[in-house]
Protein backbone atom coordinates (compact mmCIF):
# COMPACT_ATOMS: atom_id res chain seq x y z
CA UNK A 1 0.00 0.00 0.00
CA UNK A 2 1.13 3.43 -0.62
CA UNK A 3 2.07 6.25 1.28
CA UNK A 4 -0.97 8.04 0.56
CA UNK A 5 -3.13 4.94 0.53
CA UNK A 6 -2.36 4.35 3.91
CA UNK A 7 -3.09 8.25 5.07
CA UNK A 8 -6.90 7.81 3.19
CA UNK A 9 -7.01 4.68 5.75
CA UNK A 10 -6.56 6.30 8.58
CA UNK A 11 -8.13 8.98 7.81
CA UNK A 12 -11.49 6.98 6.65
CA UNK A 13 -11.30 5.67 10.29
CA UNK A 14 -11.95 9.04 11.94
CA UNK A 15 -15.42 9.85 12.66
CA UNK A 16 -18.05 11.27 10.27
CA UNK A 17 -15.10 11.34 7.72
CA UNK A 18 -16.12 9.00 4.59
CA UNK A 19 -13.31 7.83 1.96
CA UNK A 20 -14.21 10.82 -0.33
CA UNK A 21 -13.57 13.23 2.79
CA UNK A 22 -10.57 11.25 3.59
CA UNK A 23 -8.92 11.26 -0.17
CA UNK A 24 -9.96 15.44 0.03
CA UNK A 25 -8.02 15.88 2.95
CA UNK A 26 -4.67 13.76 1.86
CA UNK A 27 -4.68 15.70 -1.29
CA UNK A 28 -4.77 19.07 0.72
CA UNK A 29 -2.11 18.04 2.69
CA UNK A 30 0.06 17.16 0.07
CA UNK A 31 -0.34 20.48 -1.80
CA UNK A 32 0.13 22.77 1.62
CA UNK A 33 3.41 23.15 2.49
CA UNK A 34 5.42 20.05 4.27
CA UNK A 35 5.35 21.79 7.68
CA UNK A 36 1.78 22.05 8.17
CA UNK A 37 1.92 18.18 7.83
CA UNK A 38 4.64 17.57 9.85
CA UNK A 39 2.92 19.76 12.65
CA UNK A 40 -0.15 17.80 12.49
CA UNK A 41 1.83 14.71 13.00
CA UNK A 42 3.65 16.34 16.42
CA UNK A 43 0.40 17.22 17.43
CA UNK A 44 -0.78 13.59 17.01
CA UNK A 45 1.97 12.33 18.40
CA UNK A 46 1.67 14.66 21.43
CA UNK A 47 -1.76 13.50 22.20
CA UNK A 48 -0.83 10.14 22.84
CA UNK A 49 2.19 10.47 24.75
CA UNK A 50 1.12 13.67 26.98
CA UNK A 51 -2.55 12.70 27.09
CA UNK A 52 -4.14 10.11 29.82
CA UNK A 53 -7.05 9.33 31.62
CA UNK A 54 -7.35 11.45 35.00
CA UNK A 55 -6.07 9.07 38.21
CA UNK A 56 -9.32 10.27 40.44
CA UNK A 57 -12.56 10.35 37.07
CA UNK A 58 -11.20 9.22 33.83
CA UNK A 59 -11.28 12.33 32.10
CA UNK A 60 -9.23 13.30 29.92
CA UNK A 61 -5.86 15.03 31.45
CA UNK A 62 -2.02 15.91 30.65
CA UNK A 63 -1.95 15.98 34.64
CA UNK A 64 -2.19 13.14 37.05
CA UNK A 65 -5.50 14.75 37.90
CA UNK A 66 -7.32 16.62 35.27
CA UNK A 67 -8.39 20.79 35.44
CA UNK A 68 -11.81 19.33 37.64
CA UNK A 69 -11.24 16.70 40.05
CA UNK A 70 -7.48 19.26 40.48
CA UNK A 71 -9.91 21.99 41.81
CA UNK A 72 -10.75 22.49 45.24
CA UNK A 73 -13.58 24.13 44.95
CA UNK A 74 -15.38 21.47 43.30
CA UNK A 75 -18.02 19.18 45.44
CA UNK A 76 -16.49 16.27 45.88
CA UNK A 77 -20.13 14.44 47.20
CA UNK A 78 -21.87 15.41 44.19
CA UNK A 79 -20.47 12.85 41.41
CA UNK A 80 -22.04 12.64 38.03
CA UNK A 81 -21.40 9.36 35.83
CA UNK A 82 -21.03 9.43 32.41
CA UNK A 83 -20.22 7.44 29.03
CA UNK A 84 -17.39 9.19 27.73
CA UNK A 85 -14.84 11.87 28.79
CA UNK A 86 -16.68 14.23 26.14
CA UNK A 87 -19.28 14.49 28.05
CA UNK A 88 -17.52 15.89 30.95
CA UNK A 89 -17.04 18.78 28.24
CA UNK A 90 -20.56 18.78 27.39
CA UNK A 91 -21.63 19.56 31.05
CA UNK A 92 -18.94 21.60 31.98
CA UNK A 93 -20.21 24.05 28.45
CA UNK A 94 -23.42 24.09 30.29
CA UNK A 95 -21.74 25.71 33.41
CA UNK A 96 -24.05 24.99 35.86
CA UNK A 97 -22.71 21.85 37.70
CA UNK A 98 -20.35 22.22 40.51
CA UNK A 99 -19.47 18.86 41.59
CA UNK A 100 -16.86 15.67 40.06
CA UNK A 101 -17.24 13.37 37.37
CA UNK A 102 -16.75 9.67 36.83
CA UNK A 103 -16.35 8.57 33.28
CA UNK A 104 -16.94 5.32 32.88
CA UNK A 105 -15.12 5.23 29.06
CA UNK A 106 -18.24 2.97 27.28
CA UNK A 107 -21.50 1.55 28.07
CA UNK A 108 -23.31 -2.04 28.49
CA UNK A 109 -23.53 -2.97 25.05
CA UNK A 110 -23.07 -6.72 25.45
CA UNK A 111 -23.55 -7.34 21.39
CA UNK A 112 -19.82 -5.56 21.44
CA UNK A 113 -18.85 -7.53 23.92
CA UNK A 114 -18.79 -4.73 26.59
CA UNK A 115 -20.25 -6.15 30.02
CA UNK A 116 -19.78 -4.54 33.46
CA UNK A 117 -16.26 -5.83 33.94
CA UNK A 118 -15.47 -4.04 30.45
CA UNK A 119 -17.03 -0.98 31.74
CA UNK A 120 -14.77 -0.93 35.18
CA UNK A 121 -17.79 -0.70 37.46
CA UNK A 122 -15.18 -1.90 39.94
CA UNK A 123 -13.49 1.23 40.00
CA UNK A 124 -17.01 3.46 40.19
CA UNK A 125 -17.79 1.46 43.42
CA UNK A 126 -14.55 1.53 44.83
CA UNK A 127 -14.83 5.39 44.93
CA UNK A 128 -18.60 5.19 46.42
CA UNK A 129 -17.69 3.02 49.05
CA UNK A 130 -14.21 5.03 49.63
CA UNK A 131 -17.08 7.30 51.05
CA UNK A 132 -18.16 11.30 51.28
CA UNK A 133 -20.32 11.08 48.20
CA UNK A 134 -23.94 11.98 48.84
CA UNK A 135 -25.30 11.71 45.28
CA UNK A 136 -24.64 9.80 41.99
CA UNK A 137 -26.41 11.49 39.31
CA UNK A 138 -26.42 8.35 36.29
CA UNK A 139 -25.75 10.85 33.17
CA UNK A 140 -26.06 7.68 30.84
CA UNK A 141 -26.88 9.20 27.24
CA UNK A 142 -30.55 9.03 26.25
CA UNK A 143 -30.29 5.74 24.19
CA UNK A 144 -31.54 2.15 24.97
CA UNK A 145 -28.04 1.26 26.17
CA UNK A 146 -27.28 4.71 28.56
CA UNK A 147 -30.43 3.47 29.96
CA UNK A 148 -29.56 -0.14 30.98
CA UNK A 149 -26.43 1.21 32.24
CA UNK A 150 -28.19 3.53 34.43
CA UNK A 151 -30.50 0.55 35.70
CA UNK A 152 -27.85 -1.31 35.85
CA UNK A 153 -25.20 0.72 38.24
CA UNK A 154 -28.24 1.76 39.68
CA UNK A 155 -29.18 -1.95 41.27
CA UNK A 156 -25.59 -1.60 42.58
CA UNK A 157 -24.81 1.91 44.05
CA UNK A 158 -28.03 2.34 45.64
CA UNK A 159 -26.79 -0.34 48.40
CA UNK A 160 -23.84 1.85 49.16
CA UNK A 161 -25.72 4.71 50.73
CA UNK A 162 -25.88 7.52 48.02
CA UNK A 163 -28.70 8.93 46.95
CA UNK A 164 -29.05 7.69 42.93
CA UNK A 165 -30.56 9.87 40.38
CA UNK A 166 -30.82 10.63 36.69
CA UNK A 167 -31.21 13.29 34.53
CA UNK A 168 -34.62 15.04 33.49
CA UNK A 169 -36.65 13.68 30.67
CA UNK A 170 -35.94 16.54 28.60
CA UNK A 171 -32.71 15.43 26.93
CA UNK A 172 -34.61 13.59 23.06
CA UNK A 173 -34.97 10.24 23.49
CA UNK A 174 -31.64 8.37 21.91
CA UNK A 175 -29.41 11.28 21.70
CA UNK A 176 -25.93 11.52 22.86
CA UNK A 177 -25.01 14.24 25.49
CA UNK A 178 -22.56 15.32 22.83
CA UNK A 179 -25.18 16.95 20.65
CA UNK A 180 -27.47 18.65 23.26
CA UNK A 181 -27.31 22.40 23.87
CA UNK A 182 -25.94 23.58 27.13
CA UNK A 183 -29.02 24.80 28.13
CA UNK A 184 -31.53 21.41 27.97
CA UNK A 185 -28.32 19.80 29.63
CA UNK A 186 -28.40 22.58 32.65
CA UNK A 187 -32.49 21.90 32.69
CA UNK A 188 -31.92 18.24 32.81
CA UNK A 189 -29.29 18.09 35.58
CA UNK A 190 -31.64 20.70 37.79
CA UNK A 191 -34.40 18.74 37.08
CA UNK A 192 -32.95 15.09 37.74
CA UNK A 193 -34.79 12.72 39.85
CA UNK A 194 -34.80 9.78 42.12
CA UNK A 195 -34.15 6.99 40.36
CA UNK B 1 -53.95 10.94 -3.42
CA UNK B 2 -52.21 8.69 -5.90
CA UNK B 3 -49.10 8.15 -7.83
CA UNK B 4 -48.75 10.39 -10.62
CA UNK B 5 -45.24 10.11 -11.90
CA UNK B 6 -42.60 7.19 -11.68
CA UNK B 7 -38.82 7.82 -12.70
CA UNK B 8 -36.77 4.38 -12.22
CA UNK B 9 -33.08 3.99 -13.03
CA UNK B 10 -31.14 1.06 -12.78
CA UNK B 11 -34.26 -0.64 -11.00
CA UNK B 12 -33.81 -4.59 -11.96
CA UNK B 13 -34.68 -4.99 -15.77
CA UNK B 14 -36.77 -1.62 -15.57
CA UNK B 15 -35.44 0.80 -18.84
CA UNK B 16 -34.64 4.17 -17.38
CA UNK B 17 -37.94 6.02 -17.88
CA UNK B 18 -40.62 8.37 -16.57
CA UNK B 19 -43.70 7.24 -16.42
CA UNK B 20 -47.06 9.50 -15.93
CA UNK B 21 -49.76 7.62 -14.06
CA UNK B 22 -53.72 8.37 -14.76
CA UNK B 23 -55.83 9.03 -11.38
CA UNK B 24 -57.93 6.04 -12.08
CA UNK B 25 -54.76 3.69 -12.50
CA UNK B 26 -53.30 1.63 -15.28
CA UNK B 27 -53.11 -2.49 -16.36
CA UNK B 28 -50.00 -3.24 -17.08
CA UNK B 29 -49.72 -6.00 -19.75
CA UNK B 30 -46.72 -8.34 -20.52
CA UNK B 31 -45.60 -11.58 -20.85
CA UNK B 32 -43.77 -13.28 -18.57
CA UNK B 33 -40.31 -11.58 -17.17
CA UNK B 34 -40.70 -8.48 -19.31
CA UNK B 35 -41.03 -6.47 -16.11
CA UNK B 36 -44.30 -5.99 -14.75
CA UNK B 37 -43.58 -7.11 -11.36
CA UNK B 38 -40.33 -4.96 -11.12
CA UNK B 39 -42.48 -2.58 -11.63
CA UNK B 40 -44.66 -2.76 -9.23
CA UNK B 41 -41.79 -3.50 -6.57
CA UNK B 42 -40.75 -0.23 -8.00
CA UNK B 43 -43.57 1.41 -7.03
CA UNK B 44 -43.95 -0.01 -3.74
CA UNK B 45 -40.46 0.35 -2.90
CA UNK B 46 -41.20 3.77 -2.66
CA UNK B 47 -43.95 3.02 0.57
CA UNK B 48 -41.85 0.98 3.00
CA UNK B 49 -38.26 0.94 1.23
CA UNK B 50 -37.76 -2.44 0.74
CA UNK B 51 -38.64 -4.92 -1.70
CA UNK B 52 -42.42 -6.64 -1.28
CA UNK B 53 -40.95 -9.80 -2.76
CA UNK B 54 -38.32 -9.98 0.14
CA UNK B 55 -34.92 -9.17 -2.18
CA UNK B 56 -32.30 -7.83 -1.22
CA UNK B 57 -31.23 -4.29 -2.15
CA UNK B 58 -28.43 -5.59 -4.19
CA UNK B 59 -30.62 -7.66 -5.63
CA UNK B 60 -32.29 -4.55 -7.15
CA UNK B 61 -29.59 -2.61 -8.54
CA UNK B 62 -29.23 -3.43 -12.45
CA UNK B 63 -26.67 -5.94 -13.15
CA UNK B 64 -23.57 -3.96 -14.08
CA UNK B 65 -24.67 -0.43 -12.31
CA UNK B 66 -23.65 0.51 -9.23
CA UNK B 67 -26.87 2.20 -8.08
CA UNK B 68 -30.56 2.20 -8.19
CA UNK B 69 -33.13 4.99 -8.22
CA UNK B 70 -36.74 5.31 -7.69
CA UNK B 71 -38.46 8.66 -7.83
CA UNK B 72 -42.69 9.14 -7.45
CA UNK B 73 -45.15 12.03 -7.11
CA UNK B 74 -47.57 11.80 -4.93
CA UNK B 75 -50.46 14.14 -5.75
CA UNK B 76 -53.74 14.91 -3.89
CA UNK B 77 -57.37 15.56 -4.57
CA UNK B 78 -56.57 19.26 -4.30
CA UNK B 79 -53.60 19.06 -6.40
CA UNK B 80 -50.79 19.35 -3.50
CA UNK B 81 -48.05 16.87 -4.37
CA UNK B 82 -45.10 15.05 -2.11
CA UNK B 83 -42.28 13.88 -4.47
CA UNK B 84 -39.99 10.80 -2.44
CA UNK B 85 -36.94 9.62 -4.10
CA UNK B 86 -35.07 6.62 -2.72
CA UNK B 87 -31.46 5.56 -4.15
CA UNK B 88 -29.25 2.73 -3.59
CA UNK B 89 -25.51 2.66 -3.84
CA UNK B 90 -24.10 -0.70 -3.69
CA UNK B 91 -20.62 -0.18 -3.16
CA UNK B 92 -21.55 1.92 0.01
CA UNK B 93 -24.40 -0.13 0.59
CA UNK B 94 -26.46 2.70 1.79
CA UNK B 95 -29.80 3.74 0.90
CA UNK B 96 -30.97 7.73 0.74
CA UNK B 97 -34.17 8.99 0.87
CA UNK B 98 -35.46 12.32 0.34
CA UNK B 99 -38.86 13.64 0.85
CA UNK B 100 -39.37 16.82 -1.18
CA UNK B 101 -35.85 16.99 -2.28
CA UNK B 102 -34.59 17.04 1.33
CA UNK B 103 -33.38 14.17 3.44
CA UNK B 104 -35.65 13.23 6.75
CA UNK B 105 -34.20 12.99 9.93
CA UNK B 106 -34.73 9.30 10.01
CA UNK B 107 -35.42 7.02 7.38
CA UNK B 108 -38.48 5.79 8.71
CA UNK B 109 -39.75 9.38 8.48
CA UNK B 110 -39.96 8.43 4.45
CA UNK B 111 -42.28 5.55 5.07
CA UNK B 112 -46.08 5.24 3.94
CA UNK B 113 -45.68 8.26 1.57
CA UNK B 114 -47.98 6.36 -1.10
CA UNK B 115 -50.27 4.84 0.78
CA UNK B 116 -50.01 1.70 -0.81
CA UNK B 117 -51.07 -1.98 -0.10
CA UNK B 118 -49.84 -4.75 -2.67
CA UNK B 119 -51.75 -7.83 -3.68
CA UNK B 120 -49.25 -10.49 -4.90
CA UNK B 121 -49.51 -14.53 -5.42
CA UNK B 122 -46.65 -14.86 -2.67
CA UNK B 123 -49.46 -13.63 -0.12
CA UNK B 124 -50.33 -16.94 0.57
CA UNK B 125 -47.28 -17.49 2.28
CA UNK B 126 -48.91 -14.82 5.18
CA UNK B 127 -50.93 -17.68 6.20
CA UNK B 128 -49.08 -21.24 5.29
CA UNK B 129 -45.58 -19.71 6.62
CA UNK B 130 -44.14 -19.82 10.05
CA UNK B 131 -45.05 -16.63 12.65
CA UNK B 132 -42.54 -14.59 11.45
CA UNK B 133 -44.00 -14.00 8.45
CA UNK B 134 -47.25 -12.19 9.87
CA UNK B 135 -45.70 -10.84 12.40
CA UNK B 136 -43.87 -8.72 10.22
CA UNK B 137 -46.76 -7.87 8.20
CA UNK B 138 -48.22 -6.92 11.48
CA UNK B 139 -45.69 -4.72 11.92
CA UNK B 140 -45.44 -3.02 8.64
CA UNK B 141 -49.26 -2.24 8.80
CA UNK B 142 -48.56 -1.08 12.15
CA UNK B 143 -45.42 0.94 11.17
CA UNK B 144 -47.32 2.45 7.95
CA UNK B 145 -50.00 3.56 10.02
CA UNK B 146 -49.46 4.50 13.83
CA UNK B 147 -47.56 6.79 14.77
CA UNK B 148 -44.72 5.79 17.29
CA UNK B 149 -45.03 2.16 16.22
CA UNK B 150 -41.93 1.72 14.31
CA UNK B 151 -40.14 3.27 17.37
CA UNK B 152 -41.06 0.87 19.62
CA UNK B 153 -40.52 -1.84 17.55
CA UNK B 154 -37.11 -0.53 16.80
CA UNK B 155 -36.08 -0.03 20.43
CA UNK B 156 -37.68 -3.53 21.23
CA UNK B 157 -35.64 -5.51 18.91
CA UNK B 158 -32.44 -3.10 19.87
CA UNK B 159 -32.39 -3.96 23.23
CA UNK B 160 -33.93 -7.97 22.61
CA UNK B 161 -30.35 -8.23 20.94
CA UNK B 162 -28.80 -6.71 23.83
CA UNK B 163 -30.08 -8.81 26.25
CA UNK B 164 -29.88 -11.80 24.56
CA UNK B 165 -26.02 -10.84 24.05
CA UNK B 166 -26.41 -10.66 27.99
CA UNK B 167 -27.80 -13.86 28.53
CA UNK B 168 -25.13 -15.58 26.61
CA UNK B 169 -22.34 -13.28 28.38
CA UNK B 170 -23.33 -13.59 31.41
CA UNK B 171 -26.51 -16.44 31.66
CA UNK B 172 -28.20 -14.16 34.10
CA UNK B 173 -28.29 -12.07 36.93
CA UNK B 174 -27.88 -7.87 37.04
CA UNK B 175 -26.39 -7.34 33.96
CA UNK B 176 -29.85 -9.42 32.18
CA UNK B 177 -32.16 -7.66 34.22
CA UNK B 178 -30.76 -4.22 33.80
CA UNK B 179 -32.27 -4.27 30.05
CA UNK B 180 -35.75 -5.35 31.09
CA UNK B 181 -37.30 -2.39 32.45
CA UNK B 182 -36.40 -1.25 28.95
CA UNK B 183 -37.63 -4.51 26.99
CA UNK B 184 -40.82 -4.65 28.81
CA UNK B 185 -41.65 -0.92 27.63
CA UNK B 186 -40.98 -0.87 24.24
CA UNK B 187 -42.29 -4.28 24.28
CA UNK B 188 -45.78 -3.48 25.84
CA UNK B 189 -45.94 -1.05 23.38
CA UNK B 190 -45.53 -3.59 20.40
CA UNK B 191 -48.33 -5.64 21.59
CA UNK B 192 -50.48 -3.78 22.44
CA UNK B 193 -50.57 -1.98 18.99
CA UNK B 194 -50.95 -5.32 17.38
CA UNK B 195 -53.51 -6.68 20.35
CA UNK B 196 -55.86 -3.47 19.27
CA UNK B 197 -55.37 -3.49 15.18
CA UNK B 198 -56.43 -7.27 15.79
CA UNK B 199 -59.49 -6.58 17.95
CA UNK B 200 -60.32 -3.26 15.78
CA UNK B 201 -60.25 -5.17 12.39
CA UNK B 202 -60.87 -8.93 13.38
CA UNK B 203 -64.84 -8.45 12.74
CA UNK B 204 -63.77 -6.87 9.15
CA UNK B 205 -61.67 -9.72 8.98
CA UNK B 206 -64.33 -12.21 8.82
CA UNK B 207 -66.61 -10.46 6.95
CA UNK B 208 -63.96 -10.31 4.05
CA UNK B 209 -63.59 -13.89 4.44
CA UNK B 210 -67.29 -15.00 4.91
CA UNK B 211 -67.49 -13.08 0.92
CA UNK B 212 -64.75 -14.42 -0.87
CA UNK B 213 -64.67 -17.83 0.56
CA UNK B 214 -68.54 -18.48 -0.17
CA UNK B 215 -69.68 -18.51 3.67
CA UNK B 216 -67.16 -19.38 5.47
CA UNK B 217 -66.43 -18.32 9.26
CA UNK B 218 -62.92 -17.17 9.69
CA UNK B 219 -61.55 -15.57 12.03
CA UNK B 220 -58.34 -13.60 13.24
CA UNK B 221 -57.01 -13.65 16.93
CA UNK B 222 -53.81 -12.76 18.51
CA UNK B 223 -51.74 -15.22 19.98
CA UNK B 224 -49.26 -13.90 22.76
CA UNK B 225 -46.25 -15.21 24.44
CA UNK B 226 -47.63 -14.03 27.86
CA UNK B 227 -50.98 -14.21 29.13
CA UNK B 228 -52.89 -10.57 27.47
CA UNK B 229 -56.29 -11.34 29.16
CA UNK B 230 -58.17 -8.26 29.95
CA UNK B 231 -54.98 -6.07 29.73
CA UNK B 232 -56.16 -2.74 27.90
CA UNK B 233 -53.44 -0.41 29.04
CA UNK B 234 -49.78 -0.24 28.76
CA UNK B 235 -49.27 -0.58 32.09
CA UNK B 236 -51.22 -3.79 32.52
CA UNK B 237 -49.84 -5.31 29.26
CA UNK B 238 -46.38 -4.15 30.46
CA UNK B 239 -47.43 -6.15 34.05
CA UNK B 240 -48.22 -9.56 32.39
CA UNK B 241 -44.79 -9.02 30.33
CA UNK B 242 -42.80 -8.79 33.36
CA UNK B 243 -44.50 -11.35 35.31
CA UNK B 244 -43.67 -13.72 32.39
CA UNK B 245 -39.87 -12.74 32.05
CA UNK B 246 -39.46 -13.59 35.60
CA UNK B 247 -41.26 -16.91 35.36
CA UNK B 248 -38.59 -17.89 32.89
CA UNK B 249 -35.59 -16.70 33.91
CA UNK B 250 -34.16 -20.67 34.45
CA UNK B 251 -35.20 -21.49 30.77
CA UNK B 252 -34.16 -18.58 29.29
CA UNK B 253 -30.60 -18.65 31.11
CA UNK B 254 -30.02 -21.75 30.09
CA UNK B 255 -30.96 -21.40 26.37
CA UNK B 256 -29.63 -18.12 25.98
CA UNK B 257 -32.35 -16.11 24.40
CA UNK B 258 -35.65 -14.16 25.45
CA UNK B 259 -38.22 -16.68 25.60
CA UNK B 260 -41.42 -14.19 26.08
CA UNK B 261 -42.28 -11.28 24.55
CA UNK B 262 -43.89 -9.78 21.11
CA UNK B 263 -40.69 -11.66 18.86
CA UNK B 264 -42.88 -15.11 20.02
CA UNK B 265 -46.14 -13.78 19.86
CA UNK B 266 -48.47 -14.73 16.54
CA UNK B 267 -51.59 -13.69 14.46
CA UNK B 268 -53.91 -17.46 14.73
CA UNK B 269 -56.00 -17.24 11.77
CA UNK B 270 -58.32 -19.94 12.12
CA UNK B 271 -61.73 -21.76 10.17
CA UNK B 272 -64.75 -23.05 11.65
CA UNK B 273 -65.58 -26.49 10.19
CA UNK B 274 -68.54 -27.80 11.91
CA UNK B 275 -67.92 -27.59 15.60
CA UNK B 276 -64.67 -27.00 15.46
CA UNK B 277 -62.08 -24.43 14.66
CA UNK B 278 -58.90 -25.29 12.34
CA UNK B 279 -55.93 -23.39 12.12
CA UNK B 280 -56.08 -22.60 8.32
CA UNK B 281 -51.98 -22.51 8.64
CA UNK B 282 -51.78 -26.94 9.33
CA UNK B 283 -55.40 -27.92 8.07
CA UNK B 284 -56.47 -24.93 5.34
CA UNK B 285 -57.21 -25.88 2.06
CA UNK B 286 -55.57 -24.13 -0.76
CA UNK B 287 -58.45 -21.37 -1.55
CA UNK B 288 -58.85 -21.13 2.30
CA UNK B 289 -55.72 -19.88 2.88
CA UNK B 290 -55.74 -17.59 -0.57
CA UNK B 291 -58.76 -16.04 0.74
CA UNK B 292 -57.24 -15.58 4.43
CA UNK B 293 -54.40 -13.92 2.64
CA UNK B 294 -56.16 -11.52 0.82
CA UNK B 295 -58.59 -10.52 3.14
CA UNK B 296 -55.75 -9.84 5.17
CA UNK B 297 -54.82 -7.80 2.20
CA UNK B 298 -58.28 -6.04 2.24
CA UNK B 299 -58.17 -4.85 5.70
CA UNK B 300 -54.67 -3.11 5.05
CA UNK B 301 -56.44 -1.50 2.76
CA UNK B 302 -59.08 -0.49 5.35
CA UNK B 303 -56.40 0.09 7.79
CA UNK B 304 -54.96 2.81 5.15
CA UNK B 305 -58.47 4.29 4.34
CA UNK B 306 -59.05 5.00 8.23
CA UNK B 307 -55.47 5.82 9.52
CA UNK B 308 -54.62 8.35 6.75
CA UNK B 309 -58.38 9.12 5.67
CA UNK B 310 -57.34 8.48 1.91
CA UNK B 311 -58.21 5.80 -0.23
CA UNK B 312 -55.26 3.68 -0.45
CA UNK B 313 -52.96 2.83 -4.09
CA UNK B 314 -54.08 -0.36 -4.91
CA UNK B 315 -51.00 -2.71 -6.33
CA UNK B 316 -52.09 -6.63 -8.20
CA UNK B 317 -49.26 -8.39 -9.25
CA UNK B 318 -50.98 -10.96 -11.73
CA UNK B 319 -52.97 -11.74 -8.11
CA UNK B 320 -55.79 -13.77 -9.41
CA UNK B 321 -53.34 -16.40 -11.19
CA UNK B 322 -54.27 -19.09 -8.90
CA UNK B 323 -57.36 -18.43 -7.66
CA UNK B 324 -60.61 -20.78 -8.64
CA UNK B 325 -62.87 -19.03 -10.78
CA UNK B 326 -65.46 -18.51 -8.16
CA UNK B 327 -63.05 -17.25 -5.28
CA UNK B 328 -62.12 -15.00 -8.16
CA UNK B 329 -65.66 -13.45 -8.85
CA UNK B 330 -66.24 -12.76 -5.06
CA UNK B 331 -63.30 -10.94 -4.65
CA UNK B 332 -63.18 -9.10 -7.59
CA UNK B 333 -66.77 -7.94 -6.89
CA UNK B 334 -65.89 -7.47 -3.45
CA UNK B 335 -62.95 -4.77 -4.78
CA UNK B 336 -65.04 -3.22 -7.19
CA UNK B 337 -67.36 -2.09 -4.02
CA UNK B 338 -64.24 -0.90 -1.72
CA UNK B 339 -61.58 0.16 -3.36
CA UNK B 340 -62.59 3.45 -5.20
CA UNK B 341 -58.68 4.75 -5.38
CA UNK B 342 -56.00 4.41 -7.68
CA UNK B 343 -55.56 0.81 -9.12
CA UNK B 344 -52.26 -0.53 -10.90
CA UNK B 345 -52.53 -4.04 -11.79
CA UNK B 346 -50.41 -6.40 -13.49
CA UNK B 347 -51.88 -9.54 -16.06
CA UNK B 348 -50.58 -11.04 -18.56
CA UNK B 349 -52.90 -10.96 -21.56
CA UNK B 350 -56.05 -8.91 -21.97
CA UNK B 351 -58.61 -11.59 -20.73
CA UNK B 352 -56.57 -11.49 -17.07
CA UNK B 353 -57.50 -7.92 -16.58
CA UNK B 354 -60.69 -8.45 -14.25
CA UNK B 355 -60.92 -5.53 -12.29
CA UNK B 356 -62.33 -1.75 -13.57
CA UNK B 357 -62.27 -3.60 -16.81
CA UNK B 358 -64.14 -0.89 -18.86
CA UNK B 359 -61.95 1.90 -17.41
CA UNK B 360 -58.08 1.02 -16.56
CA UNK B 361 -55.93 2.67 -19.17
CA UNK B 362 -53.75 -0.05 -21.05
CA UNK B 363 -49.81 0.05 -20.94
CA UNK B 364 -47.46 -3.17 -22.66
CA UNK B 365 -44.27 -4.13 -21.00
CA UNK B 366 -41.55 -5.64 -23.19
CA UNK B 367 -38.08 -5.84 -21.87
CA UNK B 368 -38.48 -3.68 -18.96
CA UNK B 369 -39.85 -0.92 -21.12
CA UNK B 370 -43.56 0.53 -20.93
CA UNK B 371 -45.26 1.41 -23.84
CA UNK B 372 -47.79 3.70 -22.44
ZN1 LIG C 1 -10.57 13.90 37.05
Amino acid sequence: MSAMERLVQEFSRLPGVGPKTAVRMVFHLLKRPPEEALRLARALEDLTRKIHPCRECGNFTEDELCSVCGDPSRDRGLLCVVEEAFDVGAIERAGRYRGVYHVLGGRLSPLDGIGPEQLGVERLLARVVGGGIREVILATNASVEGEATAVFLEGLLRPLGPRVTRLARGIPVGSDLEYVDGSTIAEALEGRREM
Amino acid sequence: MHLSRLEVRNFRNLAAQVLEFPPGGVALLGENAQGKSNLLEAIYYLETLRSFRGAREDHLVAFGKSFFRVEGEVQGEEGEGAVVAVAFDRALRKKRLTLGGREPQRLGDGLGTLGAVVFAPSDVGLVSDGPGVRRRFLDLVLSLNRPGYLQALQAYRQILGQRNAALRMTGGGASVEAWDSGLVRAGARVVLERFRWVERWGERYSRYFFRISGGEAGRIRYHSSFPLAGAVSEEEVAEGFSAALGGTRHREARLGSTLVGPHRDDLVLTVEEGERERELRDYGSGGQKRTAALALRLVEAATIREARQREPVVLLDDVFAELDAARSERVLALMEEEEAGQVILSAPKESDIRLRRHTLVRWRIRAGRVET
